[in-house]
């Protein structure tokens, strides 16, 4: 075996372990992003079956919204818990949840959600990604929760996973749903 | 009570395991056989402990013993008893010693045979196969123990994941972990030879039938798990080239690379090194897939939950073993150089080493495939996946160029072969191979990758049928010389059974040539010519796919053991044949996610698979129907190699 061979094989040993040990501390969902407590971008675009949708038109409720794309593989294994978290949440008047597909095509996505199952909710194209750059999305799937006046209180970098909606939005859900405007008002 | 006699048993394997290792190194390093000995009897009480406490887990499971936080995690009253013990490896600890129980079995084994026969090697063997093992007790006893007790113990636990609830989820890990635990054998075996400085053939020889079982029963852990996936995930396909997929494969890879490029150190003693590599490779290899599900440094659907703790541990212990292992190679490398050269390109040899090119390329490109999106989510923040497109892209023409040195293997000599004989024996087999690309064409195959694996398959049946007809004639004429008449007494039927027999491996190994043939044309016909239908559906609705009419006839409701389900009946029409598919969406109670069974009537043509969805409204349901040709062929094709392989192992050492 020649010496370059040797060096070869164990430096490539060592990049891999490397690589590993970086791993380790790799926390996806620990990405802060300079968008929370500010304003969340409107957009106005059309959703998978072509009728106009926007992110303003639901202004005055809680929104989740969802950026994936039917390329993406951690979608495929969040997509459980969108259907189930979609499922409870239906009867909630204030609370939706809207996907933003993009980086996709129509055919695409649809597929994904004829494999998948479809949650039901709506789901803002975006083919050319504007949505998503508008947004800081670094890759998918990524979530916004976006308050009823509009500003974004929270993202989750990397899938949402089981027990997020009790643990992560619901306090935040409640906290403002405790009658805010009237009560305070009457004071001096 | 029991569960802590398993933690106890389980401690002491771990300090025998030790003692294992260092008295064989005591007893080498002073010549002191009565240190080795010692260590072979740890190696054998550490088996008889370790299987006492994987014991106590069962009876912990059979019981119903919640107090074990394990069993409470994993399993229910209302479990059915077949997966109650299997329930064992179901999580991340249970499956840890699993591995541990597997490896001290086969350390006793390997002892056991290779006490009086190998006894310059046996006192390193030991001494590696007692670290490996005293690693994975660490791992199991101080990071992940099964054998915790819950306080309070609650009423009933929390049932195995419903989609580990199936029978290819029984097999699929102890197969896999066969094939990954085996490989230590051979990989302790080439280690001593490292060490000991006697790297000739006699570790090769030693282990080839280690190898072969370790290989067969990867390969076998695949197809179930592929198996599973099909009948269990309802997405209609049986490989997703996940990271933990691959991780499985890649040993593969070059565990098939090392059992062909052994036969040409065998027969003319070439490829040392670069056997001892690949071994020590596919070990390693082995090791990753194990730790990878583990450590939580990538993410799949195969992810048990992380643990910083346990993570930093694993990398540790790939650390010591990979510098370990490659170190000695690289320091020792110097021992192997061969003297002899390939003679000519057109050789055993060098069709041998260009398979294992190949293969190594092909292992190498799954690799970069699972570590890349690693890299980018370390050294950036973006985060990405590799998926089937990078992989069909690359690997398909890596198994297309695979599949054609297979075809030319069987008609080309060691050393060099006369152009003559080429020119003999290549001719019917490449007619047969353009046959098969016109059958591709007029079944309307259009991807060139699909035209050419067609064409492969009818090239490798046709050169692997000729050797046997040759072989059959040749011996034919020889049994006429012999008896000196012209009727011959040999029919050609006892000449193609002796023809077989006396060299089990070459026709063992051509069988698993013929399983893989029959494997690629699934591949083609599952992955080129899937028909799909996603559509609603209420009782009374009829569809048309392929020459198949679906009849959705009722939904109704079923529930057996610890599940309920709604349950459609669809009816499958076509000329006079008729069948009833039942597809369900099972609920597992404890757990709200509901399960999909998907309902398949399996013919050696195609398969007609239903998937039953959410319901869309009030009596309407959506459904997902495949049509998805040769599938069928996959699971006979393993059958086939898993044959062979079993015909190969029949014989023992070559004689001359």
């Amino acid at each position: 075996m020649k010496t370059i061979w040797k060096v070869t094989l164990l430096l490539g040993i060592a990049a891999i372990l490397v690589l590993f040990a970086l791993g380790l501390n790799n926390d996806p969902r620990m990405i802060p992003s300079p968008l929370v407590n500010r304003p969340a971008p409107d957009f106005a675009t059309t959703d998978l079956d072509g009728k106009p949708i926007s992110l303003a038109e639901h202004r005055g409720k809680w929104v989740l919204v969802n950026f994936w794309g039917s390329w993406c593989s951690s979608c495929v294994s969040e997509h459980p818990y969108l259907l189930e978290l979609a499922r409870k949440t239906r009867s909630r008047s204030d609370f939706v949840i809207l996907g933003v597909d993009f980086r996709d095509t129509e055919q695409g996505a649809k597929m994904f959600l004829a494999r998948n199952g479809n949650p039901g909710y709506r789901h803002a194209t975006d083919p050319e990604q504007k949505i998503a750059i508008d947004w800081g999305v670094y890759g998918a799937p990524e979530s916004y929760l976006v308050d009823p006046t509009g500003r974004i209180r929270l993202k989750q970098t990397g899938p949402l996973y089981a027990g997020w909606f009790e643990q992560v939005a619901l306090p935040l859900l409640q906290e403002s749903t405790t009658p805010t405007g009237t009560p305070q008002a009457g004071k001096p | 009570m029991w569960i802590e006699i398993g933690h106890f048993a389980a401690i002491t394997a771990f300090l025998l395991a030790i003692t294992q290792t260092g008295t064989a190194l005591v007893g080498v390093t002073l010549t002191r056989p009565v240190w080795v000995r010692v260590s072979r009897r740890a190696t054998f009480a550490t088996f008889a402990l370790l299987t006492l406490a994987g014991g106590t887990l069962v009876a912990a499971f059979l019981g119903h013993d919640f107090s074990v936080r394990y069993v409470a995690e994993h399993s229910s009253l209302e479990l059915p008893l077949f997966y109650l013990a299997t329930a064992v490896w179901g999580g991340h600890e249970g499956s840890l010693l699993l591995w541990a129980w597997l490896l001290s079995l086969f350390n006793a084994i390997a002892v056991w045979r290779y006490w009086a026969t190998h006894a310059r090697s046996i006192p390193w063997i030991l001494a590696i196969l007692g670290g490996l093992l005293a690693g994975f007790l660490t791992l199991i006893l101080f990071l992940s123990s099964p054998f915790d007790r819950l306080f309070p113990a609650p009423a009933n636990g929390q049932d195995l994941n419903p989609l580990l609830q199936d029978p290819g989820m029984v097999f699929h890990p102890p197969f896999l972990y066969i094939g990954y635990v085996g490989f230590a054998i051979p990989y302790a075996f080439a280690m001593a030879a490292l060490i000991t400085g006697q790297a000739g053939e006699e570790w090769i020889l030693a282990t080839r039938r280690w190898t072969l079982f370790a290989w067969i029963a990867l390969t076998i852990g695949i197809v179930f798990g592929g198996y599973w996936a099909y009948y269990e995930l309802g997405w209609g396909g049986y490989w997703a080239w996940d990271p933990v997929e691959n991780a499985s494969f890649m040993p593969w890879l070059t565990a098939t690379a090392f059992l062909h490029s052994v036969m040409v150190q065998e027969r003319r003693g070439l490829f040392k090194t670069w056997n001892l590599f690949l071994i020590i490779t596919t070990f390693a290899l082995s090791l990753l897939g194990t730790f990878l599900v583990r450590s939580g440094v990538l993410s799949s659907v195969h992810a048990f939950a992380s643990d910083p703790g346990r993570g930093v541990y694993i990398l540790i212990f790939m650390s010591v073993l990979l510098f370990f292992s490659f170190g000695v190679l690289v320091l020792r490398a110097e021992l192997l150089r061969a003297e002899i050269h390939l003679e000519s390109p057109l050789s055993k040899e060098s069709a041998f080493l260009f398979n294992n090119l190949l293969l190594v390329v092909g292992a190498l490109t799954v690799l970069l495939g699972t570590l890349y999106p690693l890299a980018v989510e370390t050294l950036s923040t973006a985060k990405v996946s590799v998926g089937a497109p990078y992989y069909n892209r690359v690997f398909i023409p890596i198994m297309l160029g695979i599949l054609l040195l297979m075809g030319i293997a069987p008609l080309i000599a060691w050393r060099r072969t006369p152009l003559a004989r080429l020119r003999r024996d290549f001719p019917l087999p490449i007619l047969l191979g353009i046959v098969g690309l016109l059958v591709a064409l007029w079944q309307q195959v259009s991807h060139p990758y699909g035209v050419a694996t067609a064409a492969l398959i009818f090239f490798v049946i046709g050169t692997h049928g000729l050797d046997v007809v040759r072989g059959v004639r040749a011996r034919l004429a020889a049994g006429t010389r012999q008896t000196g008449t012209q009727t011959g007494t040999t029919s050609p039927l006892t000449a193609l059974w002796q023809l077989l027999t006396r060299n089990k491996r070459r026709y063992g190994g051509m069988t698993v040539h013929i399983g893989i043939v029959v494997m690629s044309a699934g591949f083609i016909g599952s992955g080129l010519f899937q028909q799909e239908l996603d559509l609603f559906l209420s009782p009374g609705d009829s569809v048309q796919l392929g020459d198949w009419k679906l009849t959705l006839e009722a939904v109704g409701k079923a529930a057996k053991y610890n599940w309920t389900a709604v349950e459609a009946t669809v009816r499958a029409e076509r000329q006079g044949e008729t069948v009833i598919l039942k597809p369900q969406k099972r609920s597992y109670g404890k757990r709200s996610q509901p399960t999909t069974e998907a309902a398949i009537h399996s013919t050696w043509r195609e398969d007609v698979y239903v998937v039953m969805g959410d319901p869309v409204k009030e009596n309407t349901w959506n459904f997902r129907i495949y049509r998805n040709p040769l599938v069928a062929w996959i699971w006979w094709g393993t059958g086939l190699i898993a044959l062979g392989v079993a015909f190969a192992m029949m014989q023992g050492r070559r004689n001359t």
